[in-house]
């Protein structure tokens, strides 16, 4: 009986995967690549419903999946991979952390000016940015050990002073917002002596909250860049533990109790979320429209960036803690409603996963040339730099990326659910809601990738 | 899923979480409504059901003999009721499929 079980788990995992590529293939999806996207060659709403099937889809065929022995298995599966000694490699890795750090001051400052050639720029963006993040959920999370900040951080003086509880991560959760606000509003993938600026200004930032509190407390809770690079390596094949370096599935670890703790991690989830989305939202001609009559009645527009990024940011928390509550009906279950919101926010973390991936991959692979250009000839400024030419289906891998996101999303929570509620239909049933928002997620990332792009409006 | 449990500690083990979730504020239960207790771990529930499931699946070795039985029981129903189910789901996803194919055809 088992087998036979295992076989039809089997089963519904195929055609999971089947059903991704179909749904990718029949899409014809908009390039989410930062070079302009691409255009429909069905109509809009087909598109949409499309992808908001594919989700739905997912979901009813991860919920034939009923063996709890088999989803502890696939959860549980991993292998120890290096015991302790590694600390050769971590000084190594703080060394180029530190090298780096100083190459973007010195060229942001001193080298040339224009952004196709300066190392700075190119070292933040498609070095750092786009290629490590990548690497963090790809492979495992190496700005943990990189971050020069924590390197300086560590070298200096604290006062210790003791980081207060009530405060908890809150302060991640409006870093985050401010730093993609200012990644918005301001220039600063074009002009090296802002950026080289700005990365003075976040570390003159964090090293003094580091001396205040003491590093780890400040990189724990407070510190928003340590905090999105350990969500994304969380979803990564390679693991910290105890024990040295551990290898599990990709993904399946968002699935552990307790990984989210608390309302403002939570909160963090849902922000992480909430930006990729507004990063592509603002350059949408429905937001210009949408603003234009606001703008011309008087409103300063350098108050509706960061008015709009907090209240999308508080719609969608609310939602979440909506369906969070229809969770909890539906599964007509006495757990608090903490415990489910901090349970199912850690599967959010793939989908922001398959979104940056489809955001950065293409953009990543585009302009790697230059970066390597840039390195080995920091302060030369060539005429032209090398860029690479994608094909034409590379849009697909994005389209595909998103879409695999969310069925690991949907997984995890499925296996989530299994773990927090005793009956099998319960679990099910605790998933209507979260899906229901999916689907409305999906579908309103998907318009706004098949919207045609335009310069930010009013700034 | 326990065992993933102890061996992810991406998580520094010297910084308090940011809430400590003590057992009182798992749980929210309305003033009003009739609970079934776990009485190994205190977990309550809406229903005599999901306890005895509860019980067979996350105390194995403390039962005795008319839990066991209960437990078995009422994995069975849930076997039937799952039945029902996966016929819906499928159901449902063979109108989802046809549907959006008969969409493609005709746009």
């Amino acid at each position: 009986m088992t087998s036979g079980r295992r076989r039809g788990a089997a089963l519904a995992i195929g055609a999971l995967a089947w059903l991704a590529m179909a749904g990718t293939a029949s899409a014809h999806g908009g390039s989410l690549a930062g070079g302009g996207r691409e255009s429909l060659t069905i109509p809009t709403w087909l598109f949409l419903s499309t992808g908001g099937a594919a989700v739905g889809a997912s979901f009813l065929l991860a919920s034939f999946v009923t063996d709890r022995a088999f989803i502890e298995r696939v959860h549980g599966w991993g292998t120890p991979l290096v015991e302790d000694g590694t600390d050769t490699l971590a000084l190594a890795g703080r060394l180029l952390g530190l090298a780096g750090l100083a190459a973007v001051l010195v060229v942001g400052f001193l080298g040339p000016t224009t952004a196709r050639t300066n190392l700075a720029i190119l070292l933040v963006w498609v070095g750092w940015w786009a290629g490590l993040a990548m690497t963090t959920y790809l492979v495992g999370n190496a700005w943990t050990t990189l971050n020069p900040l924590k390197t300086l951080a560590r070298a200096l003086p604290t006062l210790d002073r003791s980081y207060p509880d009530r405060v908890g991560s809150w302060p991640a959760v409006v870093g985050l917002l401010a730093l993609v606000w200012l990644e918005v509003v301001s220039p600063l993938a074009d002009d090296p002596r802002l950026l080289a600026s700005a990365v003075v200004g976040y570390s003159v930032l964090t090293l003094a909250g580091a001396v205040a509190f003491g590093p780890d407390a400040w990189f724990n809770r407070a510190d928003p860049v340590e905090r999105v690079f350990r969500y994304y390596g969380r979803f990564a094949p390679i693991g910290r533990t105890e024990d040295g370096l551990r290898l599990r599935l990709p993904g399946m670890d968002l699935s552990t109790p307790r990984l989210v703790d608390g309302p403002d991690e939570v909160a963090f989830v849902v922000a992480l979320l909430w930006v990729t989305t507004y990063d592509g939202l603002v350059t949408t001609p429905a937001w210009r429209d949408l603003t234009t009559p606001l703008v011309n009645a008087g409103v300063p527009p350098h108050l509706l960036y960061p008015v709009a990024l907090v209240a999308g940011f508080a719609a969608f928390l609310g939602v979440y803690r909506l369906a969070v509550r229809r969770s909890r009906d539906a599964a007509e279950t006495y757990l608090a409603p903490s415990v489910l919101a901090q349970r199912f926010a850690p599967p959010l973390v793939a989908i922001a996963v398959g979104y940056h991936f489809a955001h950065y991959l293409a953009y990543f692979l585009v302009l790697a040339p230059s970066l390597a250009v840039a390195l080995s000839a920091p302060f030369s400024s060539p005429a032209t730099v090398p860029v690479v030419d994608l094909p034409g289906w590379f849009g697909g891998v994005a389209l595909a990326s998103v879409i695999v996101g969310h069925l690991v999303a949907i997984w995890v929570a499925h296996a989530a659910a299994y773990d927090l509620f005793p009956e099998r239909l319960q679990a099910v049933r605790s998933q209507y809601p979260f899906i229901a928002v999916m689907v409305f997620y999906t579908m309103t990332s998907l318009w706004v990738v098949s919207r045609p792009e335009v310069p930010l409006p009013h700034l | 899923m326990t065992d993933a449990a102890s061996t992810s500690t991406d998580r520094d083990p010297d910084v308090p979480a940011a809430s400590d979730t003590t057992p009182d504020d798992r749980y929210d239960v309305p003033a009003d409504a009739t609970t079934y207790d776990c009485e190994y771990c205190g977990r309550p529930f809406a229903d005599e059901t999901p306890l005895a499931l509860h019980r067979g699946l996350d105390h194995p070795g403390d039962l005795d003999d008319d839990e066991v039985e209960a437990f078995r029981t009422a994995y069975e129903a849930e076997e039937e009721a799952l039945a029902t189910f996966r016929l819906r789901a499928l159901g449902a996803l063979v109108l989802l499929y046809f549907g959006l194919l008969m969409v493609y055809a005709l746009v």
